[in-house]
């Protein structure tokens, strides 16, 4: 019978279950959306509470809609971190009763890395230079030495946050992208706004400051937006040409939820093509957190033989993504792998 | 042939990078570099033409104040601020990012030590460098060459020292993963002597700078 494997996503303000066979197919992918009060971002307990309500009816959906029998799981993989503690217990409390009664394994995922491996099955990239940007990410990485290095990322906050910031004050509810992606495509004029690269670095900060003190001063909605979202899509866009310069990768693949963004999609076609590099996009409905991001990255760790004990299966708020052992990928070493 | 501006012998690209073009041309009958900054397509022009132009003649006016702080820099020919050109002495030498992978470890540590006397020198005469990474260093025989000032800003702020330090550190991470540790240690130990600066100080701006970004412990 084939590996499949159930991938739970809890991280945010998803909470999402995914069955994914070995070959990457994706059998099924059901999530339920916490949404925040408009101008209010994310309350952790409020998303706990909603993850716990919708738990059992997602876990039942994940499994009707795959046609797939609990007893035809070999592994039951959990986004342990980064991400709300609260969210994050939710789904390791689900992941770690199903592995104990249907007795098989429990593997622990790095929400980031899930990004990553659901990008590169969906696009095919191989050894890309990764973009991955979304509320809880702004990080440029490149697979070496069996483990993906960061070659730049945010000083501060991630892009997806300055987005959700600048919202709130507009009391757009959260995740606020594509509202602004829309409010910007109405702009008549380029506002000149602080524009911050430090090396392979960025810093959105005092962008988010400026933004919000042209809004408070008069400025047209439409021209801030226009003009933050390009200001903060080019200065990335700077970071990945030096990170591509200098890795020498010939593949770039953009991920996590502000992949869907239309402006960065472009800016990072226009930097691929300027160093002859094949640009990958992952499509929605893989850009935003989901399961399926846990369950192929399940497929791939099991497989590698990463597993946790229950017992020792803490979640980790503050997982950053370069500490993660990864034996799957070659140029890996097998030695000291990860177990949590 | 030599002409006005060297603008007339036929440059050969030798280098694309990331910001610019690197050309090497003829300069009065001497080899010289000329470093153009290209119009990027993913910028509006608006934005692309200020950044391009700014960075040239803040680059050159901060490639004039660092060797006057005693650290080697390539020295400048001519500049056109409208065209985003510079025109500089030709540094015949490799990159420390070139050279880190050949060097035996001894040597390596003592190409870092130095690195870190160069960069302790400009913070020690207020500028920081911006983009301090093994590409913008140039391994001559005995010494390093410092390029690329188009991110180096005037300050005397241990905030924007901790940030430079943070980048290195960055680099070495990402790249010499193994080794990066001692290479960074060696780097502190030529960065204290001369920055007048206690490593264990910087080092905690710099971890404190580093807290600010995703999911690093806060405690």
């Amino acid at each position: 019978m084939e590996l499949s494997c159930l991938g739970i996503e809890s991280t945010a303000h998803t909470f999402g279950i995914s069955i994914v066979s070995e070959n990457g197919e994706i059998l099924s992918d059901v999530r339920d959306v916490y949404h925040s009060t408009p101008g209010k971002g994310i309350h952790p307990r409020e998303a706990a509470d909603h993850h716990s309500e919708v738990a059992a009816k997602v876990l039942l959906a994940a499994f009707n809609n795959a046609r797939t029998a609990p007893d035809e799981l070999r592994g039951v993989s959990i986004a342990l971190g980064p991400g709300l503690g609260p969210c994050l217990r939710v789904g390791a409390t689900v992941a770690r009763a199903m592995s104990s009664y249907l007795n098989v394994p429990l593997v622990p995922v790095n929400h980031a890395i899930g990004h990553i491996e659901i990008g590169a099955l969906m696009t095919g990239a191989k050894d890309p230079l990764v973009v991955l940007v979304s509320g809880g990410h702004t990080a440029i990485a490149a697979f070496s030495g069996g483990r993906w290095r960061i070659f730049g990322e945010t000083e501060d906050i991630t892009i997806g946050n300055l987005f959700d910031m600048f919202a709130r004050e507009i009391d757009l509810p959260s995740p606020a992208g594509p509202e602004i992606e829309k409010l910007a495509q109405k702009a008549s004029k380029f506002i000149s706004l602080p524009y911050v690269v430090k090396g392979n670095d960025v810093s959105y900060s005092g962008l988010l400051t400026a933004s919000l003190a042209k809004l408070k001063s008069g400025g047209c909605l439409e021209d801030v937006c226009y003009s933050m979202q390009e200001v903060s899509c080019s200065m990335l866009a700077e970071v990945v040409e030096r990170s591509l310069a200098y890795t020498g990768k010939r593949e770039l693949l953009l991920t996590g939820g502000v992949a869907a963004n239309k402006v960065l999609q472009s800016k990072l076609e226009d930097v691929a093509q300027l160093h002859d590099a094949t640009a990958y996009t992952v499509k929605p409905p893989f850009t935003g957190d989901n399961g399926a991001q846990i369950a192929w990255t399940g497929v791939l760790a099991l497989r590698a033989g990463v597993v946790v004990q229950v017992a020792k299966s803490n979640v980790k708020p503050k997982w950053r993504l370069e500490d993660v052992d990864i034996p799957w990928r070659s140029g890996s070493t097998k030695t000291n792998i990860q177990r949590c | 042939m030599s002409t006005f501006r060297g603008e007339a012998v036929q440059p050969k690209l030798i280098y694309k990078g990331a910001e610019a073009e690197i050309y090497l041309q003829d300069w009065f009958n001497e080899p010289a570099i000329r470093k153009t900054r290209i119009a990027k397509p993913y910028r509006v022009e608006q934005l692309d033409e200020v950044i391009r132009r700014t960075r040239t003649s803040h680059e050159a006016l901060m490639m004039h104040e660092v060797k006057r702080l005693g650290v080697p820099v390539p020295a400048i020919f001519h500049i056109n601020p409208s065209t985003a050109t510079i025109v500089m002495e030709y540094v015949k030498a490799p990159t420390l990012k070139e050279e880190l992978n050949l060097l035996p470890k001894s040597t390596k540590l003592a190409k870092c030590e130095n690195l870190g006397i160069k960069l302790g020198q400009m913070h020690a005469g207020g500028i920081v460098h911006g983009d301090i990474t093994l590409s913008n260093v140039l391994c001559d025989s005995d010494s390093l060459c410092i390029i690329d000032f188009g991110l180096s800003t005037y300050s005397e702020e241990d905030e924007d020292k901790g940030v430079d330090l943070l980048l290195f550190n960055r680099v070495l991470k990402s790249s010499y993963y193994d080794a990066y540790e001692s290479l960074f240690k060696a780097f502190m130990t030529g960065y204290s002597s001369s920055s007048g600066k206690s490593s264990k100080v910087m080092l905690k701006k710099m971890h404190q700078i580093e807290r600010r970004g995703r999911y690093f412990d806060r405690a």
